[in-house]
């Protein structure tokens, strides 16, 4: 049987050897090599203005070990190289204000995702670790892109090595952590910024990739995002927030980025291993004064909730969200997830410090 | 009862953990948890058994009236396929009957819950999957 024209791969080829035209344009490409989720990552821009502009939320995981890397994104823009990417194999897909429509084409061996938002293009082959990332102009980011840098080109060549990107945080003590899980708006990145500022270690308060078999959840991005409300609460200091300050998100209201290691110095780790889910909850009006009430009397507001349950908090956004296609596979290493480790759901207290104090101890006793 | 048989409809994704089924719709991001007895349901349906097996193997592990089971096993069947879950199958099924239990279980009506949080994320980000002849298809 003729095998099918391999679209994806030769969107692939062509854009790649763009990326070579872009490297020869400006005279050389740089490098940034990392290690991330145990494997070794090499970042390659042609353009300066895409390592301060995209990649700087990775340059905690530097390493230069001198190893051949096992996974490689090369990434530049138009506007420093003057370089245009190859014509779409698509027709242009309008994008309403407030939203990022992707187009997707795959085949076995590649895939190539161009958001229409924020104008990020991504092509990848994944199970040979390789991929390639083009946007307009890096000097004009979006908030979107600069808060999850190359994710999908990233959440395409880990899955093909194993770790899921999970929307999830983490955060812990001593190596063993709890992933903190929920969609958008349900209090994931306060909590998780809330135990770094009490001093707890903290991996991601968005999105890490999580190990299968041996449940590490490993960092990305050293940034974090936040609500003005979320900023006044936690008391961010205004010098530590991101000079482009909160701008309009896709999921509702303004967020701004902060670096966690400008937020919780020393705090911000590569990896803590799972040791249970934990899923905030904001709780209805009616009830928050009951748990502020329970909390100040030294009452647990943690309470355990059932593997399905925990698994329907985090494998939804996760599997949904996942731009870059969530398939099967996601969901089991999911579910593998809550059935090895416990669940539960934390009432929210209108105090960040009690909260933290919470999960803390639940690290603390599961140790 | 009826012949009919189904499959799980391509584009969901399942896992059953703790007697629990979490299906996703990755078309268009809604997801279910089936319940009580939906999961033993879920798993003769994904062996390929027809309406009429998933009765009798549920009338012989369960204490209950075969009506009642299949009564219960006909509105899930029903209420799964509209919620584009399951689709009719032509396949034949295992054609094994069913071990019967030595001892019966309660009798749990099949509990159905649809979630659609995940809709307004997905209006959002949607993917157009982009076919051959290169015109993007809407995924919903």
């Amino acid at each position: 049987m003729a095998a099918e024209a391999d679209l994806a791969g030769e969107y692939f080829e062509q854009l790649f050897a763009r990326y070579e035209q872009a490297v020869t344009a400006l005279g050389g490409a740089g490098t940034l090599d990392l290690g991330m989720a145990g494997l070794r990552l090499r970042l390659r821009f042609a353009g300066a203005g895409l390592r301060e502009g995209l990649l700087a939320p990775f340059e905690h995981l530097a390493c230069g070990d001198g190893g051949a890397p096992e996974l490689t994104i090369s990434l530049f823009d138009t506007a420093s190289s003057g370089i245009e990417p190859p014509a779409p194999l698509w027709q242009p897909i309008g994008a309403a204000p407030g939203t990022n429509p992707i187009a997707r084409l795959r085949s076995e061996r590649a895939c190539v995702l161009a958001a229409a938002g924020s104008r990020g293009l991504t092509a990848a082959l994944p199970a040979e670790g390789i991929a390639v990332f083009h946007l307009p102009d890096a000097t004009a980011v979006a908030a979107s892109e600069r808060a999850a840098p190359i994710r999908e080109a990233l959440q395409l060549l880990m899955a093909a090595r194993g770790p899921l990107m999970t929307h999830a945080g983490a955060v812990g003590r001593d190596g063993n952590g709890v992933l903190l899980v929920g969609r958008g708006g349900s209090g994931k990145s306060t909590l998780a910024l809330s135990c770094a500022l009490a001093g707890m270690d903290i991996v991601a308060d968005d999105y890490v990739l999580l190990e299968p078999d041996s449940l590490i959840a490993h960092a990305m991005q050293s940034t974090a995002k936040l609500t003005e409300d979320s900023a006044a609460r936690l008391g961010i200091p205004p010098e530590v927030i991101d000079p482009a300050g909160f701008e309009p998100t896709l999921e509702g209201p303004a967020k701004a980025l902060v670096d966690i290691r400008d937020l919780a110095p020393g705090r911000m780790k590569r990896g803590l291993a799972i040791t249970a889910v934990v899923a905030p909850v904001i709780p209805a009006l009616t009830s928050r004064v009951a748990a502020h009430t329970a909390q100040e009397i030294g009452r647990e507001s943690l309470r355990r909730i059932s593997s399905g349950e925990g698994l329907r908090t985090v494998a939804p956004s996760t599997i949904v969200q996942a731009g870059s296609g969530g398939g099967s596979g996601s969901l089991a290493t999911l579910a593998d997830l809550v059935r090895r480790v416990p669940s539960y759901a934390l009432e929210l207290s209108p105090d960040p410090a009690a909260n933290a104090a919470a999960v803390d101890r639940l690290v603390a006793e599961l140790g | 009862m009826s012949e009919s048989r189904f499959r799980i409809a391509p584009g969901i994704v399942h896992e059953t953990v703790d007697g629990e089924v979490i299906a996703i719709d990755l078309d268009d991001g809604s997801y279910y948890s089936l319940a009580g007895s939906g999961p033993a349901i879920w798993e003769l349906l994904e062996g390929g058994a027809s309406e009429a097996e998933i009765g009798a193997a549920l009338a012989a592990s369960f204490e209950a009236e075969e009506a009642e089971i299949g009564a219960a096993v006909s509105a899930l069947l029903g209420q799964m396929q509209e919620n584009g879950l399951i689709v009719a199958s032509e396949g034949g099924g295992s054609g094994a009957p069913p071990a019967r239990s030595s001892e019966k279980s309660p009798f749990e009506v099949p509990r159905l819950e649809r979630y659609d949080d995940m809709k307004d994320y997905f209006l959002l980000d949607p993917i157009h999957e982009v076919d051959t002849a290169g015109w993007p298809r809407p995924a919903a």
